[in-house]
Formats: C-alpha cells, structure tokens, sequence
C-alpha cells in the first residue's frame, strides 16, 4: 500500500496497484460488458474504467466527474471478471473506486449522501425495512394498483411508475430472521435459510418455497435469528466500512446456529456472503472466521442440484432461465439452476440470446442509471418476444423485479418466478 | 495548425456533439490498444454511416489532422494508436450486420461487427465465418480487414484476405470506392487484395462481404502433452509431412499454459513442458483417421499423453485455454511485449532456441504461444514497465527475435501486421526501390502521409509520444537494425 493510495481520497481503502496492473488491457472483456454492448464506446467498457483508475492512481488524471460518470455507468455485473484470462478482480476494484468517489465526489453530492444514507439506515435495519416496505407490499397485490394501472395512473415517465411496473404480483407475506419455518418430520439435516433485506421482505414466498424444495429431501431449513443484511449494496456503493459491519454481524449469528450450510436463494447476497474474507482482509479475526463462513455458504440452486436424493416434479410448461449476473459471473454457478429446471417432467427449457447479460436492475442501478437500465431491460424483452416463454425463471430478486417489467414490455403475459418457486410448484404437483 | 475547438466544432457538425469526445479522460482510454504502444488522441468521433465516414475523413484532410481508424482496439501492432494524435475513427456505432445470404454463403457486415457475431449470426443456416483470431469475441471484422487477421483456424482455410469478397472503403481522400464484390473473382487488378492488410493506412472499410462457409460435420480436437518445446516442434513437422493440413495446429509452452490454466481452468496439464493442440475437422470418415494419425506423431515423438475432447464443452474449455493464453500473462508480469514473426516450419527449432537465448540474454521471461503449423511464433517477453530501462531493453531483445526470424527466411508479421515499430525492419525485406512503389502506391488512395501515419512504412515523421520506442529499437544496433 503506501504510496500507492496518495491520489485517491480514501487511502486505506485505495485499488491496489497489484489489482489494477493484472490488466493487460488486451479488450477479451468488452463485449461482455452489458453496458459496452450498448454505448460501443471504450470508456464504458471494464477495460477503459480500470485504465482510468490506474490513471488517477498515477496521477495522470484527477476524479472529475467525466471520469466518475464513466464508473457510475458501471453495473458491477462483473461479466468482464468471467471472461478475463487475466483474472483482474474487477468488482473488488470497483468496490473501492466507490469507496473513493464517496469519500470526495466531484457532482451529485447530496444524490450519493441520500443513497448511503438509505442504504444504511432503511435497508440495513430490519425494523425500519419492514415498515417501510409493508405499504409497498400491500400496494403489490391489490386491487387498487390494477385499477391505477388500468386508469394509466402510472403511465407517467416518474419512479414511481417505474417501480411499479418492477413489483412482484403476489408477494406473499414476508419471512425474516428469526421467524419460524414448518417443522419438518424427521429431519435428517437442516441448513440455514438466508433471509437478507429486501429479498425477506418483498420475496418471503421465494423463501417459503425455496424451505419446501428443502424439506421434501429431509432437510430442515432454519431462519436464524440475528442476521442481517449482506451488505452487497453498500459495498457496490462503496461503503465498505459499513459493509464489513454487517459482515461481521451475520458472522456473529450464523455462527450461533452451529456449521450447517447456508442457502441463499438471493444471487446477490449469496456473492457477497462467500466473498466476506476479502471483505474482511484486513481484519485479521474476523478474515479467519469468514473463511470459515463462506465455506457454508451455498447457492439454492447449486446445493439442491447437488442433493442424492431426487424429488418428482411435473409442470408443463415453456420455461427460459436468465443468468443473475451475480450467480453466473461472480460465483459461475450456470449449471445447476438449469439442470433443475430441465429436470422437471413436462418443463420445456428454452435459451434466449444473451441469457446471462446483465437485465439493468443491478440493486439501485435501475433508480440511479434509468436511461441504461431501460435500454437493457429492452434487450431482455425483444429476447422474451422471440422466444415466448410461460415463464421466465431467475434467482435474484433484482433481476425478477426487472423481469417483471421486461415481459409487460414485451406485451407478453408470462409469469416471473425464482428457480426454486418453480421447483417446488413441480414437486407439489408432482405429488410430494 | 488547427485549434482542438475548431477541430470538435467541425466534427460535432459532421456527427452530432454527442459522438465526438474531446475531454482528456475520455481520450485516455483511445490511447492504446492490445500493445504496449500508447499515445492520445485529439479527439475521437463516432460515425454512424459511410457518409458520415466520409464526411469525417474529408474535414480532417481540409484541416490538416491525422486521422487513425479504430475497430476494439484488440490489435497487436499499435495499429489502432493514433501516433501523431489528431483523430481516432471509432467503429463503435457501425454495428449492424447487414444481410445473410446463406444461398449465396455470404453476409455483408458494417466494419464494427465483432467477428464472432458473423459466425453466431450464421449459425442458424449451419454457416461460419472462418478466421478466428484469439480476440475474435471482441475484434471487429473492420480490424480484421486492416490487419489481415490470422487465428489458429486459417492453418487450413486462409487468413481474412481469402475470405472478404468485397469491400466498400472511405479512401484517404474521402471518396467512397467498392472493391471486389460478391464473388471470389472480379476482373482487373485485384484492389481488394491490396486494401486488406494495409493496416488503415489506405482508408477505412465501411462495409465488408465475407465469404461463409458450411460448419465441418465433425471435429477431433486432441491435446499432446510433451516435455519440450522442442519435442512438440518435432511434431508438428511431422504431422504436416505426413500429407494432411489439421484444421489447427497450435503450441503453448510451459509458462504460458500455466498462466492460462491459472485464469482459465481449462485442463492444461501445469507440469508439461509444452502442449500442442491439434484440431481435425471434415467428414467422420476422414476425420477419425486422421486423429488416429496425429495422435501417432504425438507419441512417436515422445508425447507423454494424447487427450481427445469428449464433447463441444471439453472442446471449448481446450480451446478457451490457448485464446485467453496471451491474456492470462497478466498473472505473471504487469506488462508484455507480444512478438509476430513467421518462420519456415522446418526452422521452427532452431528459432525458438534463439528465442530462449536472446530472452536470457536480457534477463528477461519468455512466454511463448503459437500457431505451429504455419511457424508463426508469438514470443511474448514480460516485464514491468514502472521499472526504469525495462522497456528499452524488452525493445531491443524483441528487434533480435524479429532479426532471427527473417534470418531464417520468415517474415514480420504471420497476423498482427507490421504496425508501428517493426516498420522499422521493413529494409530487412525489401530494396528501397520495392519501399519506394510501396509509398507509391499508398498515394493513389490519397492522404499525404496522414491517414494512420508512422505504420507500415518505414517513413514518416513525428510520430510524438511513441517515438521512444522505435528508438530503443534502433538501440539494438547496426547488427539488428540493418
């Protein structure tokens, strides 16, 4: 370190220079980037961001607000981290550009202040989620919001018609840390639920079905108490500082409950969970017990591909997979939600180009970058059009939200469910 | 002299404000491409049409600017750095392909196109796109044009001059010409020829006809592990003597493969001392015979294994490790210098031993991944540019690398084109009467010297920034700089 951070405001948490020198600049990375693919100009591409930060680290160039305004188009997808050969640690060093930008952002002071500002007092505190969520979850499911959407109350280019067309239809009630799951009958394992925010609030049905897929091979899923949020999104923001708090917090609570498995059924949290020892590098306690942690952190799809024990399941029905960038690029995980769902009697897989370029959503990309956001999530649709799926099926629920919009955008009338919704429709169907 | 607002302002009346880029941090990432050449533009514009091309071309002539044309900036000669700044042409917005003649096997694309999209676009009609450099997810098809792109398939089928028809050009002056056409013959001379590897100095191809060609019913794809460089040399000179063209024929020495296997995953033994991966396509009846015939060649010179790809996944994963090898250096060293030189395969050993040597010589790691069967060697020398005097030295061991090379009757470039400092060797080959017609014949298509100058050629002036490095190949001596 030393030197190394002197042009950036944040010097403890600087890019390392040994990150920012994996770059050979050699371009493999461009066309993966959703966000090049659309503006085909270099500075939106992974390989001119980390030029530019390896620029200001030089001093060749200050944090203006062109150079931030080219990080901030970032998705922090991370498909330029699968493809490189070189394997520079793309959203490690975006995480801390974040955190340098934060710390003295040239413009949108008050816009970057409000976001952290929610970030960690909404977001991160249950209490306050649910209350600030409950309205939300109400309005998802009523009949008020289909008479508004008839009436074209919403039809308005404002945020909150954006956010309309994103919510899920049937949210269901939600399940958080600490609440109790169905017992199952001679149990012969049981496995940690992860609850996370948003997902525990907005998607606690996604949480109940993903307990049921779970307990019908014997395992009983458990919503420990004291866990909080991942802390994906201050990290992406670059709070990192709060970000290793909440680390450190769900640490604390998952170890309580023992050395059972953690599922995840939210790709973004389960990212940011099995990458809590480089979150915590420089703390030297907690980085040994994070291994530890992260080594029981496991996908949803990818633990119960895995599981010996095959339940039946039958669904007819067209189905196409989108990758969340989060379980394809950051944990490469491709495999496992498909094989499930192609293992449904009567389910039709179907492919879509581009199935694992980023959707736009990306946590409050879609609030903060509408413009891009809209221009991918039109990628998406015109996708769905061509292929004309019943239903289109994810794990993140980002990216579902996302989704939602993209198929009324396609004129489509297909439902949006998690991997494991699915999953376990068929299962029940098929009579277990 | 023009002043940079009166050079935006024009442009901006050509294309619009929003796809000309003028504020330093967002020239900065036009100052280089897949080398280590650097130097920065004045301003970069986006044209979305020939027209606008033209147009673009012909206000940079009238106000004296030099003009640089810019595909992914993926290539491996500073063929796309604008050595005496003045104006980057970013394909960037020419994107669409155009038309997909399968009948006619053909597909006409504008010069942004990734080259991988021609043949993911043809694959419906059971067509591709042959030629398939290690970048080819990236590189446009416009790049290949100027460079004459290689890739590890043109062993058998040819490098991009034998699959572009047709053309249509901005020339340097800014007039719009078609050469070629729709077919593999036109009459007269052949000016399509001539275009394609001319390394954008003679203009900018607006739109491209490429040849497609029906995807092989089958594909062998075999890994021979061997000890030594030397040992899989041996081999590939003999898998070509024994009468058959293998649809790739590729090396990867042990620093190499061990980077990529580190990156990548892709199943490269770590111990070997070499891989040679060796690729058979065609019809089942000549394909499993032929694999039968290299996987002797492998053991008979002293392969340690043979693996053959079970399916396309395997296939792939193969074929992921030897494209992202180069890139994958970046685990090893900061910066690398990537060398193109050709050589006759029979002299493929003794070259390679002088490789090694010049490398210790300079104290310096080589890394070396390449397309054996046709003996174009890719010698890549590590280094860290932040440490004072590396550059030079790296310089001066790559100009005697290149001298072995034609030593041996090879050339300069198998691929990534002669670009901005091997121009300098280009009296190694030719007379100065030849270099005299060359310089000719790069009049006719207009310029001045300005269209992507301080390439090719060995003359030209003032070439800023990169001047430094050709400098340092000049250091290399009267023995290497002849």
């Amino acid at each position: 370190m030393g030197s190394e951070g002197r042009h950036w405001p944040l010097p403890e948490d600087a890019p390392a220079f040994a990150d920012l020198s994996r770059c050979v600049h050699c371009g493999l990375c461009v066309t993966a980037c959703p966000t090049y693919v659309v503006t085909g100009r270099e500075a939106e591409s992974p390989r001119g961001r980390l030029y530019l930060a390896r620029a200001v680290s030089e001093g060749r160039i200050g944090l203006t607000e062109a150079v931030e305004a080219h990080w901030d188009l970032c998705l922090q997808c991370r498909a330029c981290e699968a493809v490189c050969p070189s394997g520079v640690p793309y959203g490690r060093i975006m995480e801390h550009v974040r955190a340098q930008v934060a710390a003295a952002p040239a413009k949108g002071r008050f816009a970057r202040r409000l976001r952290r500002l929610v970030l960690r007092n909404l977001v991160a505190r249950p209490g306050v989620l649910a209350a600030a969520v409950a309205p939300v979850r109400w309005f998802a499911g009523s009949r008020t919001r289909r008479l508004a959407v008839k009436a074209g109350l919403l039809r308005l280019p404002s945020m909150v018609g954006r956010l309309e067309k994103q919510l899920p239809h049937a949210p269901g009630r939600p399940l958080r840390a600490g609440d109790a799951l169905p017992e199952v009958e001679a149990a012969s394992s049981r496995a940690v639920l992860f609850t996370g925010c948003v997902m525990g609030e907005l998607f606690g049905n996604v949480h109940r079905a993903t307990a049921r897929v779970l307990a019908r091979a014997g395992i009983q899923a458990l919503a420990a108490p004291g866990q909080v949020c991942c802390g994906a999104l201050s990290a992406h923001d670059g709070d990192l500082a709060f970000a290793r708090g909440l680390a450190r917090r769900n640490i604390e609570a998952l170890e309580l409950v023992g050395e059972d498995p953690i599922i995840v059924d939210a790709a973004g949290c389960g990212a940011a969970l099995k990458e809590y020892e480089q979150l915590l590098a420089g703390d030297r306690e907690y980085a040994v017990r994070a291994r530890a942690f992260a080594a029981r952190v496991r996908d949803a799809s990818e633990f119960v591909a895995e599981l010996p024990m095959k339940v039946p399941a039958r669904l007819g029905a067209r189905v196409t997979y989108q990758d969340p960038c989060h379980l394809a690029h950051a944990q490469r995980i491709r495999e496992a939600p498909r094989r499930l769902l192609a293992g449904i009697d009567g389910c039709t897989l179907v492919e879509t180009v581009a199935s694992d370029l980023c959707c736009g959503a990306a946590g409050t990309y879609g609030l903060l970058q509408p413009a891009m956001s809209a221009a991918l999530r039109a990628r998406k649709a015109a996708a769905f059009h061509r292929v004309r799926p019943d239903a289109v099926a994810t794990a993140n629920p980002g990216c579902q939200m996302q989704y939602e919009a993209a198929v009324r955008e396609a004129g489509l009338s297909a439902r949006v469910v998690h991997v494991m919704e699915l999953l376990d429709e068929a299962q029940a169907r098929a009579g277990g | 002299m023009t002043t940079r607002r009166a050079l935006v302002d024009r442009l901006a009346s050509v294309v619009g404000p929003s796809n000309v880029v003028h504020r330093r941090e967002d020239l900065l990432v036009y100052e280089f491409d897949g080398t280590i050449e650097q130097s920065l533009p004045d301003a970069v514009v986006f044209p979305g049409s020939t027209e606008e091309v033209a147009a673009v071309v012909r206000a940079c002539n009238s106000l004296g600017v030099a003009v640089t044309p810019r595909g992914a900036g993926t290539g491996l000669s500073g063929g796309a750095v604008p050595a005496q700044r003045g104006v980057v042409v970013a394909t960037g917005r020419m994107r669409r392909i155009l038309e997909i003649d399968p009948l006619e096997r053909l597909a006409v694309a504008e010069p942004g196109v990734p080259n991988i999209q021609l043949s993911e676009a043809a694959a419906e009609h059971g067509l591709f796109y042959a030629p398939d450099p290690s970048s080819q997810k990236a590189c446009t098809i416009g790049g290949n044009v100027a460079e004459n792109a290689g890739g590890p398939h043109c062993l058998a089928l040819g490098v991009t001059t034998n699959h572009v028809l047709g053309l249509e050009i901005v020339t340097a002056d800014g007039e719009v010409v078609t050469l070629g056409g729709r077919t593999c013959e036109t009459s007269g001379y052949d000016l399509r020829g001539v275009f394609i590897g001319s390394e954008g100095t003679l203009g900018i191809a607006t739109r491209i006809v490429v040849r497609l060609l029906p995807v092989p019913a089958a594909v062998v794809t075999l890994l021979g592990v061997f000890d030594s460089v030397e040992r899989a040399s041996a081999t590939v000179s003999a898998i070509i003597a024994g009468g058959m063209v293998p649809a790739a024929l590729e090396m990867i020495d042990r620093l190499c493969l061990q980077a990529a296997e580190a990156g990548l995953q892709c199943g490269y033994p770590a111990d070997a001392g070499a891989v040679l991966l060796v690729e058979l396509d065609g019809v089942d009846e000549v394909v499993g015979p032929q694999a039968a015939l290299a996987t002797a060649a492998c053991l008979a010179h002293g392969a340690r294994e043979v693996r053959t790809a079970r399916d396309p996944a395997e296939r792939e994963l193969l074929w992921k490790g030897r494209k992202g090898a180069i890139g994958s250096l970046g685990r090893l060293a900061p910066n690398y210098y990537i060398l193109d030189g050709v050589v006759p395969r029979s002299r493929l050993v003794e070259v390679m031993a002088r490789v090694s040597e010049v490398a210790k010589e300079y104290g310096l790691l080589v890394a070396n991944v390449f397309h054996a069967g046709d003996g174009n060697l890719h010698p890549l020398l590590l280094f860290d540019d932040r440490e004072p005097g590396a550059r030079a030295r790296v310089l001066e061991a790559g100009a005697h690398i290149m001298r072995a090379c034609v030593e041996a009757g090879g050339a300069l470039s198998g691929e990534h084109g002669i670009g901005f400092e091997k121009r300098a060797f280009m009296p190694w080959l030719y007379g100065e009467a030849d270099l005299e017609n060359m310089e000719r014949l790069r009049g006719v298509f207009g310029n001045g010297g300005r269209f992507n100058p301080c390439k090719l050629l060995p003359t030209g002036t003032g070439c800023g920034e990169m001047g430094h490095n050709q400098a340092a190949m000049r250091a290399a001596g009267p023995e290497a700089y002849v």
